[in-house]
């Protein structure tokens, strides 16, 4: 009510350790040829061409940087298709015909840990944009662009909070591969010259704790801590991540490399690690299937590429009896939602959430405050809310509306049930 | 089965909502309901029942018209009939409480109306108002018809002298002689308005709601904290005992305007430091009323009076969700110099 909320709570009771599947072996798979930071892209591939794993494709481009496009499969190139990639944007995707097969490319070949450590900072930075990696807990940011940073840097802070409720696919990774987090955590030390590196988890995940804590002692001479944060959302957000592991305070709108701080999600070190030992792009991943109105929740490796509906089939499908259910890729707060199940699985997809949907009655505002109370970037909701509806610009532009981080809190806590981040939203999109 | 594409957030908080928050209003209230009949019996019982009907009367009748002049079809339940969330009946009550227990009917139905109408209706409805409505009929009935009905101070009290009335009437003379601070705190038989008298039990009501989040605690906080420090220099300089800031506390309809008029989300300043300055405003005008102003009490006149700078502290270009360094330093600056000017203006009441 009004106070300021930093959990969210539970109230559809759904778990967080679920069973794992593996579904790496779809019929077909869907490279999308753009993505949200790329718009163009070049196709080097026609249909009937046989492809490799791990063979590239095409390249895509956007503004400042290219990206190769990498085949997750073995197999032979179909017809290009358009279908919804995980922002929910309708974009072109190139169909490969998988012969089960998993004929690695050629340059897919392991490095001896002795010809690893003697990489440096150029090697592993050339290494990581080859493999075209990008931010994996959904920004899309490409790696190396971050780790290629002429800063000063003395940490690296791996970000396995994972603060949204309902989601568990990094949960799931740590607790399978917790060595290549610390290899891949090893790799990013080198290549940054950072002293210290910080695994920054939620202390009441005490399982992670305690995996995490038996992987410290095996790579002693790293200097890795793990950082316990208090469970509260949204601690997965790179400031309040930073700030709980570190120390630091960093401003908003500034990079924190200027700190000294790196920071990435626990997948995309993982994907470094394959990067840089196997050689791999991002080929495989844990996608979350949760919610309410799918019948058996449950945490999937599978192959980028692989459809969402034969995920949502493999959880033995909707529940019955549910006529209008919300199909949202990502986390409940800041994920999207999209009109059909018809979407690809791409590296950034974290999770697949169908919830009942529940159509809430919007009442006037009362002021009551609580939107201003819970915000995290200490802006005033409402007060934007209320701009918008004016069409003030000037308003707008004083209450720092473009602080938001569209964490979703203002909507979540409101009394009168409004969608009060929509609003801020058009404020953000109004001063441009 | 459908796929509906909605925008993130996709969850509620699922216990915050605005009709629990009016009923929790509407709950705390209940105690004081149950004194003031205890107290005044059927007389309390019609008064109550004049503020209510008059508030949520109005309300259904405005949009029963509005919905005709739109054309609408008449049905008997309203579909902008907000009395299924409570706040107006949450105005009635409170409204209700304040009143003297020698009004007559009539004066009460009028002031309901007019506030409702006035304040709430006229404005856009609930959200919308700028006035606290039951202040606004309180202040509307005892400026219009204070002379009418023949009771002397009108604002604060029934026939006879209260305990703000006497020390209205010779502001430094022991009070206690008359009125001990017990009867104060429990107001069991004390002379003033229906629902205002018992400390004790406006407290408990405040406590549940502070413990249900249904307000927020720190606009009585610092409004009575500010009374009291304000009250506490007085008494240090014109050297009385501690039953001076106690009966300012404990008297009058401080603490029922701290913590259910001043409450009101719809019309106080939405950040917190807003709502500091804010309820300090009203801290500062009640008492300056008191101490040099013809009426013996002026809460309702404070929270009419701050509403009103309710936009400009809202105001987009200065309103900040956290207190800054600089705006801490000219606060306390304010502070300071406000209990100068009582310091000194003291000397000069009576």
């Amino acid at each position: 009510m009004i106070a300021k909320t930093k959990k969210i709570s539970n109230y559809k009771q759904l778990k967080k350790e679920l069973p794992t599947t593996r579904y790496v072996d779809p019929e077909y798979v869907y490279i999308n040829m753009d993505t949200q930071r790329c718009k163009t892209c070049g196709l080097w591939v026609q249909e009937g061409d046989y492809v490799k794993l791990g063979q590239i494709i095409g390249e895509r481009e956007g503004g400042f940087f290219k990206q190769p496009v990498y085949s997750t499969v073995s197999g032979h190139v179909e017809k290009t298709v358009r279908k919804l990639d995980s922002s929910g944007k309708e974009v072109e995707f190139i169909k490969i015909r998988n012969d089960f097969k998993d004929t690695y490319d050629e340059s897919i070949t392991d490095r001896p840990e002795s010809v690893i450590a003697k990489m440096t900072k150029e090697e592993i930075v050339e290494i990581v944009k080859e493999k075209a990696l990008i931010g994996l807990g959904g920004a899309a940011f490409p790696t190396y662009i971050k780790l290629d940073t002429k800063e000063d840097i003395h940490t690296v802070v791996i970000n396995a909070v994972e603060c949204e409720p309902y989601l568990s696919s990094d949960y799931r990774l740590i607790m399978d591969h917790p060595e290549q987090v610390f290899k891949g955590l090893q790799y990013l030390m080198q290549a940054s010259g950072a002293k210290q590196g910080v695994v920054a988890v939620k202390k009441t995940k005490k399982e992670l704790v305690e995996i995490l804590e038996r992987e410290v002692e095996r790579f002693k001479d790293l200097n890795i801590k793990i950082a316990k944060l208090a469970d509260f959302y949204p601690q997965g957000w790179e400031i309040e991540t930073f700030k709980g592991a570190t120390g630091i305070k960093v401003p908003i709108g500034e990079l924190p490399m200027k700190y000294g701080i790196l920071g990435f999600n626990v997948s995309t070190c993982q994907s470094v690690f394959e990067a840089v030992k196997h050689n791999l792009p991002v080929v495989k991943r844990y996608v979350t299937v949760n919610g309410d109105a799918v019948n058996f929740p449950q945490s999937i490796r599978t192959r980028v590429g692989a459809q969402v509906k034969d995920l949502i089939r493999l959880s033995d499908g909707y529940k019955e009896g549910i006529d209008k259910v919300e199909v949202i890729i990502g986390g409940p707060m800041m994920g999207t939602s999209v009109e059909t199940d018809d979407v690809v699985v791409t590296p950034t997809t974290t999770s697949v959430l169908i919830f009942e949907n529940i159509d809430y009655d919007e009442e006037p505002c009362v002021r009551c405050g609580s939107c201003i109370y819970s915000c995290p970037v200490d802006i005033q909701p409402v007060s934007i809310m209320n701009a918008v509806k004016r069409n003030d610009k000037k308003a707008i532009e004083a209450l720092e509306a473009k602080k938001c981080i569209e964490c979703g809190l203002c909507a979540y806590v409101c009394t009168s049930k409004i969608h009060v981040t929509d609003y801020v939203r058009k404020g953000k999109k109004l001063i441009g | 089965m459908e796929i509906i594409q909605k925008s993130a957030p996709h969850l509620r908080k699922p216990n915050a909502n605005v009709v629990r928050m009016m009923r929790d209003v509407v709950i705390a209230l209940l105690p004081l309901v149950a004194l003031a009949i205890y107290n005044h019996g059927l007389t309390a019982v019609w008064i109550m029942l004049a503020a209510i009907l008059s508030m949520v009367g109005t309300e259904y009748v405005y949009y029963q018209i509005s919905d005709l002049v739109n054309k609408e079809k008449f049905k008997l339940k309203n579909k902008n009939f907000t009395l299924y969330n409570y706040s107006v009946m949450v105005s009635g009550v409170i409204y209700g409480l304040t009143i003297p227990d020698a009004t007559p009917i009539m004066i009460v139905i009028i002031g309901g109306v007019i506030a409702v109408l006035l304040v709430k209706l006229v404005f856009g409805g609930m959200g919308q108002n700028i006035f606290n409505v039951a202040a606004f009929g309180r202040a509307f009935i005892a400026l219009s018809f204070g002379a009418a009905v023949g009771v002397a101070n009108f604002v604060d009290s029934e026939v006879g002298a209260t305990v703000l009335g006497a020390l209205s009437a010779s502001p430094f003379a022991d009070i206690t002689v008359n009125y001990s601070l017990m009867d104060m705190f429990t107001g069991i038989g004390l002379p003033g308005t229906i629902g205002e008298t018992s400390a004790m039990l406006i407290l408990v009501g405040g406590i549940y709601l502070a413990l249900r989040k249904s307000f927020d605690v720190f606009v009585p906080l610092v409004y009575v904290g500010t009374v009291f420090v304000l009250s506490l220099a007085v008494m240090v300089r014109m050297d009385l005992d501690w039953w001076y800031p106690l009966t300012h506390i404990l008297s009058g309809g401080l603490l029922f305007g701290a913590i259910y008029m001043a409450t009101d989300p719809i019309t106080i300043p939405v950040t917190r430091p807003g709502r500091v300055y804010f309820a300090f405003g009203l801290g500062v005008i009640t008492f300056v009323i008191r101490l040099f102003g013809q009426y013996p009490e002026g809460v309702v006149f404070a929270i009419l009076i701050m509403n009103m700078f309710v936009p400009a502290i809202d105001y987009p270009q200065w309103a900040r969700s956290k207190f800054s360094v600089r705006s801490a330093i000219i606060f306390t600056a304010v502070v300071l110099l406000t209990i100068m000017a009582i310091w000194v203006g003291v000397t000069y009441v009576g």
